[in-house]
């Protein structure tokens, strides 16, 4: 380690500086949300002191704490061995994984926790298998959509580091075990810890698997609230935009400042699993069972009963799937636009936060993240406080294409930034300065040296905002242009009033246009290398 | 990817372009399956364009309130009464003129003219048929605070049918009454679902005995699934249980286009669209003199929702904190 990187060198200022006005000028539109939830509890004069301290705030509260941190820690273990598995072993068939591996996360919650229920227990698919409720259910629905979170940027991370180190450690005479734990592991533990924070934000704001496993939670009492006592919802909104602010503050303060000396190159170790292929497969194989081919599964079964039932009424298979053509290619461009834009707006907040590293800049990582912990709801109705008193030309953008995309981008924008983060902390500052000492500008090294080692990461982080993207669904309903409908949306209408052939047969399309665009966009270029 | 693109451009331009003469938007809480045929007939009909945002009835009654003045709704169709009420008390709809107020009977809408009864949806009991003899079905709906209910009943107390039905059970009986209804529930063990459909599903599967629901959910079930063993039990003689809670439509109050608006909700009253609630949505038709669906008990037979918010303390506020302090919901 440098004696440089411990404090701030008066020759030379660290090159994340330059950027942090960049940063802090975006994380400005993250403070929306939050500024709008203090707004509305101040103005609305609810008695906030006795709203926090009642016990129908803190119950539900410490649920929320409860299962999000439960579900964070399992997806991080979950998410982690399935991308050593699926990109450093020899895991039969382990290109098919990788394509089914990140779909999971494009299953709407509501979704999800429906067909599980239906797939599970007496009266479902698998009567032999219980049916869980209450705190497991929702811990186990909750990590069986949200590990992917851990996954993505893991496995980018793991096809994107050098074999050198792993190798000289092998020829040292480290077990493999002790490889992956000192070696390997120190390499991706920023990917892990981005994904995980993630995976705890998303628990505390998710509604629909909570609320379908009865589990009580304080988005319900948002939800609950927010029509007739709106002082209580607002008030609790700000509550879990502050924790969830100081948490991704927090993490920044306690996390380790050194470094590893990470390599990225390509051409990995890959370890052959010998005996344990058998029981590797088949934990691989046990994820995607239950996380994908259930849902799946009864997603078919609702389409098969639902078009063998004569007068169903049920319009649209008749017909063919013409009715969904539009839909589909409304989700595919909003969640590839809003996947790109998402990295390309939270770019200067990532590269701030990973190579300077100052309180301003942490502070703008901490907000950028902070919103991910909100209910869609709650980023929606922002956006639409804030858009429709607008001046002048802004107040156009109401309910306009790029309004949805901006919505998109606030509430999702962490899953961008925080693996693009991990993936610049983690490429070596070496190279930087060796296009230094060869007399390249700042924005070249940038472009030609570091931006190259992070596309990985820059795909890992749009990636999950696309999926993120397509199962969206509150600000998708107010602030899409009038008539815009995604396939979320018609799922969402179709389960509302039990069309669940339709439900089935839309939730098959959204998991296929996953699979293409997943495949297309993200995986294509790794798996080529 | 260009055909996606033009794909786009033409819907951002669409939506653009909407607001023109001969163009009307709705925010409908009715999903599109239960009344988006009925959107495009009128369309047909007369050539005038409906623009539709599809959401959850108390979703898009937030969003008209916080759009203010310059909300692009004219028209909210709302899927219970308590979504309309929230926007009528805060001065957000239109009162409507008599014609289209005179097709629909007193009973089944706003005493202040603000909106009208679409159809109607009964409350009742599902039931699971291979658990429950029916001869221990509760005469009233009083009876579900019986030992014998203990820990056999869903409730889904944020649901708005629920809320609405708390809601005359108060203007009926008085807030002592409506409470210590809630609490008797909330004290016999009751099993919460976050919503009707989830209810008829559990029922179905025989997680659960009975349910509080609306009766469209069994029949919408049972229309998909014809074995799912679920029955819809309506309380009988008049009993609050069996109340009515309409389905509702009214004009927004910035509307720019009145005219047009009205019209359409004086289509949705005609015939071809009260057929369509008896026929295809299970529902009841509450204008029109079209008869209901045979497998549901007749209207006359049946207490209606409709609450007077003036006369009623407190308002839906009210109905929320009682529902809050009997421990219904939460903790």
């Amino acid at each position: 380690m440098r004696a440089g990187s411990k404090g701030p060198d008066p020759r030379r200022r660290r090159r994340g500086d330059a950027v942090t006005p960049l940063a802090v000028a975006v994380a400005v539109l993250y403070a929306f949300p939050i500024l709008y939830l203090a707004w509305r509890t101040l103005t609305l004069g609810g008695d906030v002191l006795a709203i926090l301290s009642s016990p129908r705030t803190l119950v539900p509260l410490a649920n929320s704490l409860r299962v999000a941190a439960a579900t964070a820690v399992a997806c991080a273990v979950v998410g982690t061995g399935l991308a050593w598995l699926v990109v450093r072993t020899d895991l039969p068939g382990r290109r098919w994984w990788r394509i089914l591996l990140p779909l999971p996360l494009v299953v709407p919650s509501f979704v999800g926790a429906t067909a599980l229920l239906a797939a599970f227990g007496r009266g479902g698919l698998l009567p032999f298998v219980p049916r869980i409720e209450g705190f497991w259910g929702a811990f186990g629905v909750l990590t069986a959509l949200s590990y992917p979170y851990v996954y993505v940027p893991v496995a980018a991370r793991l096809s994107s580091t050098a074999p050198s180190l792993e190798e000289a450690a092998r020829l040292l005479g480290r077990r493999p075990t002790g490889v992956v734990l000192r070696v390997v592991l120190p390499q991706v533990r920023g990917a892990i810890a981005a994904g995980t924070m993630l995976v705890f934000l998303y628990g505390l704001s998710d509604f629909g698997a909570v609320s379908l496993m009865r589990y009580d939670t304080i988005t319900r009492a948002i939800f609950s609230a927010r029509l007739f006592d709106p002082a209580t919802s607002l008030t609790l909104g700000l509550l879990l935009a502050l924790l969830a602010l100081i948490v991704a503050g927090a993490e920044r303060l306690v996390s380790p400042r050194r470094r590893p000396p990470a390599r990225v190159g390509t051409g990995q170790v890959r370890y052959r699993l010998g005996r344990l292929a058998v029981p590797a497969t088949g934990a691989v194989v046990g994820v995607v069972a239950v996380a994908l081919a259930a849902p799946i599964a009864v997603f078919v079964a609702w389409v098969l009963r639902g078009s063998a039932t004569v007068g169903a009424g049920f319009g649209g298979l008749g017909d063919g799937l013409g009715f969904l053509l539009r839909p589909t290619a409304n989700s595919a461009i909003a969640a590839v636009v809003a996947g790109a834009t998402a990295t390309l707006v939270t770019l200067p907040v990532a590269y701030a936060a990973a190579r300077g590293g100052g309180w301003a800049a942490n502070a703008a990582a901490a907000l950028v993240t902070h919103v991910f912990a909100l209910p869609g709801l709650v980023v929606a109705l922002a956006v639409v406080f804030w858009a429709i008193r607008a001046p002048g030309p802004l107040g156009y953008l109401y309910q306009t294409f790029p309004l949805l995309v901006l919505g998109y981008v606030l509430h999702f924008g962490a899953q961008a930034m925080r693996t693009t983060q991990a993936a610049l902390a983690e490429v070596s500052r070496r190279y930087d300065e060796a296009g230094r000492t060869l007399g390249a500008g700042a924005r070249r090294r940038f472009v030609a040296i570091e931006l190259p080692l992070v596309v990985p990461g820059l795909l890992a982080g749009g990636g999950l905002v696309l999926l993120s993207t397509l199962k969206e669904l509150p600000a998708t309903l107010l602030l899409a242009p009038t008539g815009f409908e995604t396939l979320a949306t018609r799922i969402w209408g179709a389960a509302e009033d039990g069309f669940y052939a339709e439900v089935g047969i839309t939730s098959l399309v959204l998991v296929g246009l996953s699979a293409l665009l997943t495949w297309f966009l993200v995986l294509r270029h790794e798996l080529r290398r | 990817m260009k055909r996606l693109v033009a794909l786009l451009a033409a819907s951002v331009l669409a939506a653009a372009c909407s607001g023109g003469a001969d163009t009307i938007t709705v925010y409908s809480g009715r999903t599109e399956n239960l009344v988006g045929p009925l959107l495009e007939r009128f369309t047909a009909e007369t050539g005038i364009d409906v623009e539709v945002r599809y959401g959850q009835s108390a979703d898009l009654a937030l969003l008209i309130d916080q759009e203010g003045d310059r909300s692009p709704a004219d028209v909210f169709i709302s899927q219970s009464p308590g979504a309309t009420g929230f926007l009528a008390e805060r001065g957000r709809l239109r009162p409507l003129g008599a014609e289209v107020l005179d097709l629909v009977p007193a009973p089944y809408r706003s005493r202040g003219g603000l909106w009208v009864g679409l159809s109607g949806r009964i409350r009742t009991l599902v039931y699971n048929t291979e658990r429950v003899d029916p001869a221990d079905l509760p005469a009233s709906v009083f009876d579900l605070v019986d030992e014998r209910y203990r820990g056999r009943l869903a409730v889904a107390p944020a649901n708005g049918s629920f809320q609405d039905f708390v809601t005359v059970l108060r203007e009926r009986y008085g807030d002592d009454v409506a409470l210590e209804w809630l609490r008797g529930i909330a004290a016999n063990d009751p099993q919460r679902y976050p919503k009707n459909t989830a209810i008829v599903q559990a029922v179905g599967r025989g997680d659960v005995d009975l349910g509080l629901v609306n009766h469209y959910y069994a029949l919408r079930a049972k229309a998909e699934d014809p074995d799912l063993p679920v029955e819809n039990y309506f309380f009988p003689d008049g009993d609050l249980g069996s109340l009515l809670i309409v389905t509702a439509a009214g004009v927004v109050s910035t509307t720019e286009e009145p005219d047009l608006a009205e019209r359409l909700v004086r289509f949705l009253l005609d015939e071809e669209a009260q057929t369509f609630f008896a026929e295809q949505t299970f529902e009841y038709p509450l204008a029109a003199g079209v008869e209901p669906p045979a497998v549901l008990p007749p209207l006359a037979s049946i207490e209606v929702a409709t609450y007077d918010l003036d006369r009623l303390g407190g308002g839906l506020e009210r109905t929320k904190e009682l529902i809050d302090a009997s421990g219904l919901e939460g903790p």
